[in-house]
C-alpha cells in the first residue's frame, strides 16, 4: 500500500493543509513536507483525526493522497497534488506585471 | 445602463445579512459543510483547488467605472490583487476568505453588484454581445432584453432547481459575438420578411463533454413574448429534464434524446397556456426597461481626423493596434476599442487591481464611464472619440492592455485549468502562454488573420475548445497532461464543432503542433483573405493530418 497523508480546506480560509499528529494530537499545517504520513493502522489514525477536525469545523472534505518519501520531507504523487501543495505554476498577475516592466 | 430601484437595493442587502447569518453558522459549526454548500454556491461561492473562488455576476457583461473601481477594491482588500474574467463575462476572485465574502457581497451590493445565480443549477448570468447598442451590424439593441431576462430569472421561484445549470445568450446583430449557439438558449435578435423585430430562438446548445450547436425551434418569435416563451421552455426542461445522471441533465440531452420536434411542440403546447400571462412584454413596460439603454448624447463629429490619420501613418504599432484592436461604431466620429487581456505573461482574462482602477480612469476619460466585458475574456471601451484614440493607445500601452491581437492568434480563451480549478486534469494557462510567446512577431499574427484558439484544461470545456478554429483539450494520460487538438470549430454564427485531428500531443510538443497547422493554411490560402476556417473547411483534415502525424 502506498504512503498517504491527509489533505483538506481549512474551513475559514478555504486554503491547503495537511494533517500531522503528534502524539495523538492533530494539527493541520500549509506544508506537505510536514505532514504525517502512514499506511494501513497509521493512515486509519489519521482518517479519524482528519474526521473528527471535520467535524469540529477546522477543514472541510479531508481525504487521503497519495505521498514520495524525499530528502525534503513528503511530495505528492501526482500533478493534481504536486500544484496544490505548491500553488499556481504560473506568475501571479501583479509578479507577471512587476516583471515585465523590469524586463522592459 | 440599468439602474436599481429601491426593492432590487433592499433584495441585495436582505441576500447578503442572510449570507452572513449563513457564514456564521457554518464557522460555528451550526451547519454542516453539506448543509452549508448550497447556500454559498447560490451566493457564487466555490472551494476550488487552492481556496475558495468567488464568481461575481457581471449583466450582459456591462460594468460602470465605479462598478470596475469596486472590483480593483476587492482585488485588494480580499484577495491577492487581480481578479479573472470568465468566457460568461462575469469576474472571478480566487482567494477569498469564508469570513470576508458577506463583507465582499455588501461592497458590491453598494454598487449593484452581486454573485447571485453564479452557481448552482439555476439560471446564470445572461450573457450579450460586448459591442451592443454601438455596433453598425445591429438589428436591435439586445441589452433591454437582457434585462428582462434577468429581472425575471433572478430568484425565480419555480427555476431554483433545475435538473443542472441554465445559461442563456442574446445576440442584437447579424454577427454573432456571443456565442449564442452553444448556449441552452440563444436569442439572436433578427427581422422577418414583413420587417419586424423578433428572436430566432435556438435551444439545446453547449459544451462540456457532449458538445452541441444549439436547434432553431423557432425562426421568429415576436419581442413581446419573449419571457413566456423562455418560460416555457423551461417549464418543459424542469419537468422532463433527466435529474439521475449529472452527464444527461443538461437541455441539450433533452432536447437531443426527445427530438427536435417533439421538443418544439412540447413547448409550443406549453406555451399556449401561458402566452398570455403577466410575463407577455407590454409597450409600456419595454419602454420603461429601454429607456435605461438610450443612447448618450453623442456629439456630431467627422469620421475623420487628422491627427489620428498622421498617426496611422508614422507610427506602425498604432496602426497595427488600429488595425487590430478598434471597430467602427454606429455614430460617426467614434469608434470601438478592444482592450487586449492577453499576453504572454498575464493569464488570459486576468486583470490587477491597478489594471482595473486605471481602466475605470479610461472609461470615464475617454469612454463615458461604461465598461463590457467580451465572452473572449478582454474588455471593450465603447464610446471612443476617433480623436481621443493616440491618447488613450498611449495611456493602454503603459497599461500593457494594448496588445494587438483581437480576434487573432494569440487571443486565446483559456480556463483557469489545473492551476486553479478542482475539476481540471491538466494546465491550460502556461500553454496559452508557451504560444503567445512562440508567435509574438506581429508581422505573422497579421498573415495570420482571423483565427481562434480556445484552450480547456479538462472535458468540461469551460475554454470552449470545442468552437475554436483551433481547439486544445488538456486530460490526464496516466498522470501525464497530454494535449488533444480539434479543428474547424466555430462560435460565431456559423457555429461549429471542432474534429479531434488525432492522437494528443505531450505539453512539450503542443506549440510545435499548432505551429504546423497554421503552417498547412499558409501554405494552401487561397489568398490571404481567405481565413485559416475557410481554408480548413475547404481542405478538410488531411493535410493538416500529414504533417502533424505523417
Amino acid at each position: 500500500m502506498a504512503l498517504q497523508v491527509y489533505t483538506a480546506s481549512l474551513l475559514k480560509e478555504g486554503l491547503v493543509a495537511y494533517l500531522t499528529l503528534e502524539n495523538g494530537s492533530p494539527s493541520w499545517t500549509p506544508d506537505i513536507r510536514l505532514a504525517t504520513a502512514g499506511t494501513d493502522a497509521e493512515l486509519e489514525a489519521l482518517k479519524l483525526a482528519a474526521e473528527q477536525s471535520e467535524l469540529e469545523n477546522h477543514v472541510v472534505a479531508p481525504y487521503a493522497i497519495d505521498v514520495l518519501e524525499t530528502e525534503a520531507g513528503y511530495v505528492a504523487s501526482t500533478k493534481r497534488e504536486q500544484i496544490r501543495a505548491s500553488g499556481p505554476t504560473i506568475r501571479l498577475p501583479q509578479d507577471a506585471v512587476r516583471a515585465s516592466r523590469k524586463a522592459a | 445602463m440599468y439602474q436599481y430601484s429601491e426593492q432590487d437595493h433592499q433584495l441585495l442587502l436582505e441576500r447578503v445579512a442572510q449570507f452572513r447569518g449563513q457564514v456564521e453558522r457554518r464557522v460555528k459549526g451550526d451547519l454542516s459543510e453539506e448543509e452549508f454548500k448550497h447556500q454559498r454556491l447560490r451566493n457564487g461561492l466555490y472551494l476550488q483547488l487552492h481556496a475558495y473562488m468567488l464568481r461575481v455576476a457581471i449583466p450582459y457583461g456591462l460594468l460602470s467605472s465605479d462598478q470596475m473601481r469596486t472590483l480593483a477594491h476587492i482585488a485588494r482588500k480580499y484577495d491577492k490583487g487581480y481578479g479573472h474574467f470568465s468566457t460568461r463575462q462575469n469576474i472571478q476572485y480566487n482567494w477569498p476568505k469564508l469570513e470576508d465574502v458577506p463583507d465582499i457581497l455588501d461592497d458590491l451590493a453598494k454598487v449593484e453588484m452581486h454573485a447571485i445565480q453564479t452557481s448552482g443549477n439555476c439560471i446564470r448570468n445572461t450573457t450579450s454581445d460586448p459591442l451592443a447598442g454601438v455596433a453598425r451590424d445591429e438589428v436591435e439593441d439586445p441589452r433591454p432584453y437582457c434585462e428582462l431576462i434577468r429581472q425575471w430569472s433572478t430568484f425565480h421561484p419555480e427555476f431554483n432547481f433545475l435538473p443542472r445549470k441554465f445559461k442563456i445568450a442574446v445576440s442584437g446583430a447579424i454577427h454573432d459575438r456571443a456565442a449564442v449557439a452553444v448556449h441552452d438558449i440563444g436569442l439572436r435578435l433578427i427581422k422577418n420578411d414583413n420587417g419586424e423585430t423578433g428572436f430566432e430562438v435556438l435551444v439545446g446548445g453547449g459544451l462540456g463533454r457532449t458538445p452541441m450547436i444549439g436547434k432553431t425551434i423557432r425562426p421568429f418569435l415576436p419581442k413581446q413574448d419573449m419571457l413566456t416563451y423562455l418560460e416555457a421552455i423551461l417549464r418543459v426542461y424542469n419537468q422532463l429534464g433527466r435529474r439521475d445522471n449529472l452527464y444527461k441533465a443538461r437541455i441539450k440531452i433533452l432536447v437531443h434524446e426527445t427530438g427536435e420536434e417533439k421538443f418544439r411542440e412540447l413547448v409550443e403546447a406549453e406555451w399556449e397556456k401561458i402566452k398570455t400571462s403577466g410575463l407577455f412584454i407590454r409597450d409600456e413596460d419595454f419602454a420603461w426597461i429601454k429607456g435605461f439603454f438610450k443612447d448618450p448624447e453623442y456629439e456630431s463629429l467627422p469620421d475623420q481626423d487628422g491627427d489620428y490619420e498622421n498617426l496611422l501613418l508614422s507610427n506602425p504599432d498604432f496602426a497595427r493596434w488600429a488595425d487590430k484592436n478598434i471597430e467602427l461604431h454606429k455614430q460617426p466620429g467614434y469608434r470601438i476599442v478592444y482592450l487586449s487581456l492577453k499576453t504572454a505573461h498575464q493569464p488570459p482574462g486576468d486583470v490587477t487591481a491597478d489594471q482595473m482602477d486605471a481602466i475605470a480612469d479610461l472609461a470615464d476619460k475617454y469612454s463615458l464611464g461604461q465598461i463590457r466585458t467580451t465572452h473572449r475574456q478582454n474588455l471593450v471601451l465603447s464610446d471612443v472619440k476617433l480623436k481621443d484614440l493616440p491618447a488613450l493607445w498611449e495611456e493602454l500601452v503603459a497599461l500593457d492592455l494594448a496588445t494587438p491581437n483581437y480576434n487573432h492568434v494569440t487571443d486565446i480563451i483559456s480556463c483557469p485549468g489545473l492551476d486553479y480549478c478542482a475539476l481540471a486534469t491538466a494546465r491550460s494557462i502556461p500553454i496559452s502562454q508557451a504560444i503567445t510567446e512562440r508567435f509574438d512577431d506581429h508581422d505573422y499574427v497579421n498573415d495570420l488573420g482571423d483565427v481562434s484558439i480556445n484552450i480547456s484544461g479538462c472535458i468540461n470545456a469551460c475554454g470552449h475548445h470545442h468552437v475554436a478554429n483551433i481547439g486544445i483539450l488538456g486530460v490526464n494520460k496516466k498522470g501525464t497532461e497530454v494535449y488533444q487538438l480539434t479543428l474547424g470549430g466555430s462560435a460565431r454564427e456559423d457555429a461549429a464543432i471542432g474534429k479531434i485531428i488525432g492522437p494528443a500531443f505531450e505539453a512539450d510538443q503542443i506549440v510545435d503542433a499548432i505551429d504546423k497547422v497554421l503552417s498547412v493554411y499558409l501554405e494552401n490560402r487561397e489568398d490571404p483573405e481567405e481565413t485559416f476556417l475557410t481554408t480548413y473547411r475547404r481542405l478538410g483534415q488531411p493535410l493538416f493530418k500529414e504533417r502533424l502525424y505523417g
